[in-house]
């Protein structure tokens, strides 16, 4: 396998999270929730999906069950903002430390103090024939685990569904404008719960990637920021799957020329090659924000009483 | 997403209320989302087959049962005051700033970097010098998003949040490359001079004098946004945006300005952690001061007054759960679940006393 070859597939898998955690941030803030919650959710998804592997040997109900905990963790954001019309952030936020907390605690509980790391294996590869002959595209694109294909189908999918589709527009309605929604007889509370709840599945999934993917391992630095950054990247794509796509190949090739320079070995300090992928999304978004569309509706609460909203 | 963030609940407010029922209504809340939070984190500790009765005694009478519980509670409250009031301020006008950690780390690398280079300086001079140096850097770091923000309209959460992960970096760098003490352990700078360390005040055990300096900051705070122009237009310019603007206060600046200072309050933390606490800056002293501060500042509804009362009561639980750790064996990090527990059922408990006072109407 030639140098760029492998690069390219590594940018491939490092892409996923970004991209599954992404379209979950898409996806409620598209009808109007925005969450801030991810990082707590990919650490609490993380850890989940780690310890349920651990113990069942089964990396499919890990990933289910990460996805299960991140739906609990959206649907609550979304019952609290629609029913209760609490604010969007401060609700993030709670819900953010308390994955956060619930993430440690259930590491420490089920594992406790162990002298040595606890391993799970990392989910299998699965070759696709035919496609996986094809010099280089087949290593790129057609060798990796589930998640990956899972990933890029979701995005497509999504794409269809918002873009092409009858509910796709209703659903967007409700991010646009909930009071024209409603009164077309859009369900705009109900809208907001099923996005934010499947929004929260695939953060948890996004965050049981990494350690069933990457590490093997559960650490409580494991997210690294990732769950801050799929927030940049869902601006940075302007709310919109083919762009998230996009986004999600710039942010995954600054992780994957952080690592690669740092083995390669440079006068580089490490320091300067780890802060690349943060500084460059601080850049990006100096554009991302001026020319990026969002959702008319997002982060406000809809009040169908309220004259003003 | 210009709405106010943080409102009174609705209240429907009944022919003059007195000072006891006014009270009561505000407390009332708090005290059903503690108990309520007690409650729910008991249920786990117990399912998880701990000692519920133990570890709650632990976690709320560690702080007082011994001289040295109290003096940590104390230390500990010096950061968590200042990470909180770094978050309120710019709050007021509905910024977020989640970037404190960052804040504070580059504060500190400042503050060790002038407490090892001028380590030879007398107190009186290092001291002033060290302290403005963490301020300093705090106000840069946070500048950068309060730039980014008021020129480009970049959201200061996310700028504010990447930053944090930078400032790993420096910290990193600092105590790696340029003032490295290779038999610290982890990555910690040398330590600073005889010079750049507070003295303790009280005591044995003593809490060390910043905690004089923290406490200033937050009277400050509180006579600053409560009586002067410049708070009243940081509160107009976060109560009503549109009507601030209108009447000439320009909101997008005094938005910019409370980030920054938000920023240098972060920046003083880490120089007093490096000052009072650890007499140099390393790797993880940050803690999860981060975190806890916002939620200090949420519990406190963003009140400047309110603030240092949430955060001597988070210092205690936060002391009380490595004890419990210790003692009782409950993992430390069922505080925090605890704490955000108290946050969603403040949240909770504003909406049925809303609901409750428009159904009495």
């Amino acid at each position: 396998m030639t140098e760029f070859t492998s690069l390219a597939q590594l940018t491939v898998v490092a892409m996923v999270p970004f991209l599954l955690a992404s379209l979950g941030t898409m996806l409620g803030g598209l009808t109007g929730v925005f969450s801030v919650s991810q990082e707590g959710v990919m650490l609490l998804g993380a850890s989940v999906g780690f310890l349920i592997s651990f113990a069942t040997d089964s990396s499919t109900l890990g990933i289910l069950l990460a996805a299960g905990v991140g739906a609990v963790f959206g649907f609550a954001l979304g019952w609290a903002t629609t029913v209760l019309r609490l604010d969007q952030f401060v609700v993030g936020l709670a819900l953010f430390f308390a994955a956060t907390g619930l993430a440690g605690l259930l590491y420490r509980v089920v594992i406790g103090q162990t002298a040595t790391t606890p391993r799970t294996d990392t989910l299998p590869r699965l070759e696709i024939p035919l496609l996986s002959e094809i010099p280089v595209l087949g290593r790129v694109f057609f060798s990796h685990n589930a998640l990956v294909y899972f990933a890029g189908l979701l995005a497509v999918g999504l794409y269809f569904f918002l873009y092409r589709t009858r509910a796709g527009l209703d659903l967007r309605s409700v991010g646009e404008n909930p009071r024209a929604a409603d009164s077309l007889g859009i369900a705009v509370v109900r809208t907001r719960l099923w996005t934010t709840t499947a929004g929260g599945a695939l953060m948890g999934m996004a965050g049981a990637f990494l350690p069933l993917v990457y590490t093997g391992t559960f650490t409580e630095g494991i997210v690294g920021g990732r769950g801050w950054l799929a927030i940049a990247l869902t601006f940075f794509g302007g709310w919109r799957p083919q762009f998230i796509v996009a986004g999600a190949l710039f942010f995954a090739a600054m992780d994957v020329i952080a690592l690669r320079t740092e083995i390669a070995g440079t006068d580089i300090p490490g320091q300067v090659l780890l802060v690349i992928p943060y500084v460059a999304t601080l850049i990006v978004m100096i554009f991302a924000f001026r020319w990026a569309r969002v959702p008319q509706f997002l982060g406000r609460n809809y009040d169908r009483e309220s004259r003003t909203g | 997403m210009t709405t106010p963030v943080l409102t009174e609940p609705d209240a429907v407010a009944p022919a003059a209320p007195s000072l006891t029922a006014r009270l009561l209504r505000g407390l009332l809340p708090y005290v059903l989302a503690l108990v309520a939070a007690f409650l729910v984190s008991g249920v786990v500790i117990a399912a998880l087959g701990y000692d519920v009765v133990g570890a709650f005694r632990t976690i709320l009478t560690t702080s007082f049962r011994t001289g040295f519980g109290f003096t940590e509670t104390l230390t500990k409250w010096v950061p968590l005051t200042l990470l909180a009031l770094g978050f309120t301020i710019p709050l007021a006008v509905n910024r977020f700033n989640i970037g404190g950690e960052g804040q504070l780390l580059v504060g500190a690398t400042a503050a060790a970097g002038v407490g090892i280079v001028y380590a030879e300086l007398p107190m009186v001079a290092l001291m002033p010098l060290l302290i403005l140096a963490g301020v300093l850097a705090g106000v840069v770091w946070a500048g950068i998003a309060a730039f980014l923000m008021g020129r480009f309209g970049v959201n200061e959460i996310l700028s504010t949040v990447l930053l944090n992960f930078v400032s790993f970096q420096v910290l990193d760098y600092a105590a790696t490359e340029i003032w490295s003490d290779p038999a610290a352990g982890v990555a910690a700078t040398q330590r600073v001079g005889e010079g750049a360390v507070l003295p303790d005040i009280g005591g044995p055990p003593g809490v060390h004098a910043g905690i004089l300096l923290a406490g200033l900051v937050a009277l400050a705070t509180i006579l600053v946004t409560r009586g002067t122009a410049a708070g009243f237009e940081l509160r107009a310019s976060g109560t009503n945006p549109r009507a601030a603007g209108i009447n000439g206060i320009r909101v997008e600046k005094v938005a910019v300005v409370a980030l920054i200072v938000g920023g240098a309050l972060g920046g003083l933390a880490g120089a007093l952690e490096v000052a009072g606490v650890h007499g140099r800056a390393l790797e993880g002293m940050q803690s999860n001061f981060l975190l806890l501060g916002i939620i200090i500042g949420l519990i406190a509804r963003g009140s400047a007054l309110w603030v240092p009362v949430v955060a001597f009561g988070i210092a205690i639980l936060e002391v009380g759960a490595s004890s419990m750790q210790r003692t009782v064996g409950v993992p430390a990090e069922m505080v925090l679940i605890i704490e955000a527990l108290i946050l969603i059922f403040l949240l909770l408990s504003d909406v049925i006393a809303a609901r409750l006072a428009r159904r009495a109407a």
